[in-house]
């Protein structure tokens, strides 16, 4: 029987998802994390950090330091992917900034109309965060297929943001 | 064989580069503000790197560097440091660096005479951070400095080679597994022995001894005894590490210069295997000496010199908020409306005449637009009954008597948006009809001044007044100035917003056109002569004791600034042309702005949620912005304008006006005596 809503899901499967991520990425030898506080399920979030180096059109290469949120967004009912980029001075990088590393070439209206940058839900900081929207479209085609619908959802994001997936996450 | 050119074998060691998580600034700030304060003691820290391959050699510091005992992480080696931050800059720029490295030198060459680096080889690392932290910009300048001694003079005997060639893949696997059983103070420097087929991973200890005499023998077998540390370096030279590590073997046994020593850099891979770790062979050519000590960190620019972190776009809230705020504008032009031009609002000034119910509603919706420079002129005071519905002020306003209300509202808009540019004037404005006396007569000149003042100092006039007198002389001052003059005015359940022409020499509109250029406009004043007859209920539109339904001054007060903004996006600003049919399906592009054509007013009816757009050109014998009156201003000045203070009826001698009515009435009597049993419908 299928459900109604079939682009939402419940903060318990996002959850169920991400302990199932964190297995694979363990196994994979990916440093995501999980952070779970039981008390309130919808804290509950994994996060990875990692080094990210960008080489400009004069050849030159810059270091930055990325750190990934992938949280439950209440109001949309699906997982949001958040991020921050600083160098290495500590500085935080600015949304054009994070454009102009970013993999894919994309016009400014493009890409802002998917990142925006707000204060995030769970950490209280300013976040760069992927509208939810976009997710919720992806959520409801791949529900029933996905083995894991963060694997999916990452996989749509990462050339956006210059994310590393391995590989043996396809498998 | 070829002679081995001496300059090239020498060692070119990898250096670290420093990296600074935002949070070590956070926990830097914490520290100063809450515990520290003005006290510079230096302080014990922690950084971290990693001997991974695929990392780049970076020490790294966040807010756990603070810690009292360091997080230990996979892959990652603890290295203690010593943070000194300077409380001014003075004293950061003019601090001897030479000096200071020295000294910071002196105390690791003390520690590695004692010898007790045997027992404990992470302490043979250091690091050194020189900062000041200007804590109300939020910037931080920091020198980072990893000390070595500029001595011994290290040689490579051969390129480096891959751990491979000497270790087959079983033994690699078990040094690796040992490897990663050894205590975390012990993974930084250690060694690798031979026995037999077997290679043991041990501690320093068990092959150096600290209690040994200098000049005995070393008894280090050096043919099977591969000396290792954790190497950052991802390249063929190895990390720095390496420096310190042979400066204190060297210390322990200068005989060890006369041979060749071979060293492990281990490198891992994210599943921890240690297969990219390479082999170097090492020479040293002279005796050390005692020099002095180099590792200042280079900067971006590849100079010695300090870098700064200027955090203040994420760490001051002032600047966070002003980001943050306009951040909604950018996104409305990123997403809607590529051509919205987003500088001109926060350059526009804006004069408010007024801050009742409707300023405080137009100065709200203003900021929420990204204007930034907002004046208010108001000669009242916050009285207990205002603060329902004029939404800048709150009870605390209310007492003592009142806080005069352009100053409160200029300050409790900051307090919303601290970065606004908000002032707040009280005056009175004069207005026809209402005689000066003597001893007002000064103050009354003054007031003028004022107001002719900020009008010119301002792009956007907004009047906001609660009279229909009081908007007489604004408008007139405006018109001249050629300024952009938005007008709102409430009755009970009605309200009507619109836009003034201005002060121009252009031909009137032809009878034909199907828009009026936005310089031809009407003012309020002409709107007043030339609209209908007004019904009872109309005739409450703008009387001093107006009450209105609650919504109608937020209402009024909302198109007011949407009116301005649509204005402002079309080229020719306040010229932009209004049409006088909106219904029109295909309208020219040139008769619209970015945002859809601008109306020339808009009158609102509550009662039946009924909006009507009037336009009409500017009326020759307008009271306030006709050529004759604007004229008389510039000619007489002072003298035309207390005329028509203290004068019911000089206005409208001045236009003609009265000539006008005269006539119309007359032909009202005419009329009349000629049908008397027709009555007129209206």
């Amino acid at each position: 029987m299928r459900r109604m809503n079939c682009n939402t899901i419940t903060p318990e499967e996002f959850v169920y998802a991400a302990r199932d991520f964190i297995e694979l990425s363990n196994k994979y030898f990916d440093s995501w994390t999980i952070h779970q506080n039981d008390n309130e399920i919808l804290n509950t979030y994994i996060k990875k950090e990692e080094f990210v180096s960008h080489r400009d059109e004069n050849d030159k290469i810059f270091l930055y330091r990325a750190e990934y949120i992938i949280f439950y967004n209440l109001s949309y009912g699906v997982p949001s992917f958040s991020f921050n980029l600083w160098d290495c001075s500590g500085k935080l990088l600015t949304l054009e900034q994070v454009r102009e590393i970013s993999l894919m070439k994309i016009s400014k209206e493009d890409f802002y109309s998917v990142v925006t940058q707000q204060e995030h839900p769970v950490m209280y900081r300013p976040y760069f965060i992927i509208h939810p929207c976009h997710t919720a479209k992806i959520v409801s085609a791949f529900r029933y297929t996905s083995r894991n619908l963060i694997i999916t959802f990452l996989g749509l994001i990462t050339p956006l943001i210059q994310l590393n997936l391995p590989l043996e996450y396809g498998l | 064989m070829t002679t081995i050119d001496d300059k090239q074998d020498i060692i070119q060691y990898v250096p670290f580069m420093s990296f600074v998580h935002p949070s070590f600034w956070h926990s830097l700030t914490d520290m100063k503000l809450n515990v520290d304060k003005l006290n510079e003691n230096t302080k014990q820290i922690y950084g971290r790197y990693s001997y991974r391959d695929d990392i780049i050699s970076v020490l790294e510091v966040d807010g756990t560097s603070f810690n009292k005992d360091p997080e230990t992480e996979f892959h990652y080696i603890n290295v203690t440091g010593t943070l000194m931050n300077k409380n001014t800059i003075e004293d950061f720029k003019n601090i001897d660096k030479a000096a200071l490295i020295n000294s910071v030198g002196e105390i690791m060459r003390a520690n590695i005479q004692i010898k007790s680096w045997i027992d404990n080889p992470n302490s043979l690392l250091n690091f050194f951070v020189l900062s000041f932290a200007d804590l109300k910009k939020f910037h931080y300048y920091y020198w980072f400095a990893f000390p070595a001694p500029s001595q011994p003079v290290v040689c490579l005997k051969e390129k480096c080679k891959n751990i491979s060639t000497c270790f087959n893949e079983k033994q690699i696997k078990e040094i690796s597994q040992s490897y990663q059983l050894l205590e975390i103070s012990q993974k930084c420097f250690f060694a690798i022995v031979k026995d037999g087929d077997l290679y043991n991973v041990v501690t320093l200890s068990k092959i150096l001894d600290k209690n040994r005499n200098k000049d005995e023998e070393s008894n280090i077998d050096l043919t099977n005894t591969f000396f290792a540390f954790a190497d950052h370096s991802n390249c063929e030279n190895p990390g720095w590490p390496l420096r310190i590590f042979l400066a204190a073997l060297f210390e322990y046994c200068p005989d060890l210069s006369k041979t060749i020593i071979k060293v492990i850099g281990i490198r891992c891979s994210k599943n921890g295997a240690i297969n990219n770790s390479q082999i170097y062979n090492i020479t040293v050519p002279e005796t050390p000496q005692n020099v002095g000590w180099v590792g200042w960190e280079r900067n971006e620019r590849g100079n010695f010199g300090p870098k700064l972190a200027n955090m203040s776009s994420s760490m001051d809230p002032v600047k966070l908020a002003d980001t943050s705020s306009d951040l909604n504008i950018k996104l409305m032009k990123w997403r809607l409306v590529p051509d919205l031009d987003v500088t001109i609002m926060k350059e526009t000034k804006c004069l408010l005449l007024g801050a009742g119910t409707l300023g405080c509603h137009v100065a709200r919706d203003l900021l929420a637009w990204g204007f930034r420079h907002i004046t208010f002129i108001d000669s009242g005071k916050v009285s207990y009954s205002n603060p329902t519905r004029q939404v800048l002020y709150t009870y605390q306003d209310c007492l003592n008597g009142g806080r005069r209300k352009s100053e409160a509202a200029a300050d409790n808009l900051k307090l919303i948006l601290p970065t606004v540019q908000s002032k707040g004037l009280v005056f009175h404005i004069p207005m026809p009809g209402h005689p000066i006396g003597e001893s007002l007569k000064d103050e009354t000149v003054t007031n003028i001044e004022l107001l002719t003042e900020a009008i010119k100092d301002h792009d956007v006039i907004f009047l906001l007044l609660d009279t229909r007198e009081a908007r007489w002389l604004p408008t007139l001052i405006s018109a001249h100035y050629g300024k952009i003059t938005i007008n709102a005015a409430l009755g009970f359940d009605s309200y009507l917003v619109m836009r003034h022409g201005i002060s121009s020499a252009q031909e009137e509109t032809s009878i034909n056109s199907t828009f009026v250029s936005g310089d031809q406009l009407g003012c309020y004043f002409c709107n007043d002569v030339t609209a209908p007859g007004n019904s009872l209920k109309d005739r409450t539109l703008d009387q001093q004791c107006t009450v209105s339904r609650a919504g109608v001054a937020a209402i009024a007060g909302a198109l007011a600034v949407e009116l301005l903004v649509g204005t402002l996006q079309h080229p020719l600003r306040v010229k932009a042309p209004a049409v006088y049919n909106l219904t029109d399906e295909e309208l020219d592009p040139k008769l619209q702005g970015v945002l859809g054509p601008i109306p020339h007013s808009i009158r609102g009816f509550l009662h039946s949620h009924q909006t009507v757009l009037p336009t009409c050109t500017k009326f020759k014998q307008c009271i306030a912005c006709s050529e004759v009156v604007i004229g008389k201003y510039k000619e007489e000045g002072l003298d035309f304008l207390m005329n028509v203070f203290n004068s019911g009826t000089y206005l409208e001698d001045v236009t003609g006006l009265s000539e006008l009515q005269l006539t119309a009435e007359m032909t009202e009597i005419l009329t009349l005596s000629d049908e008397d049993q027709d009555t007129t419908s209206i």
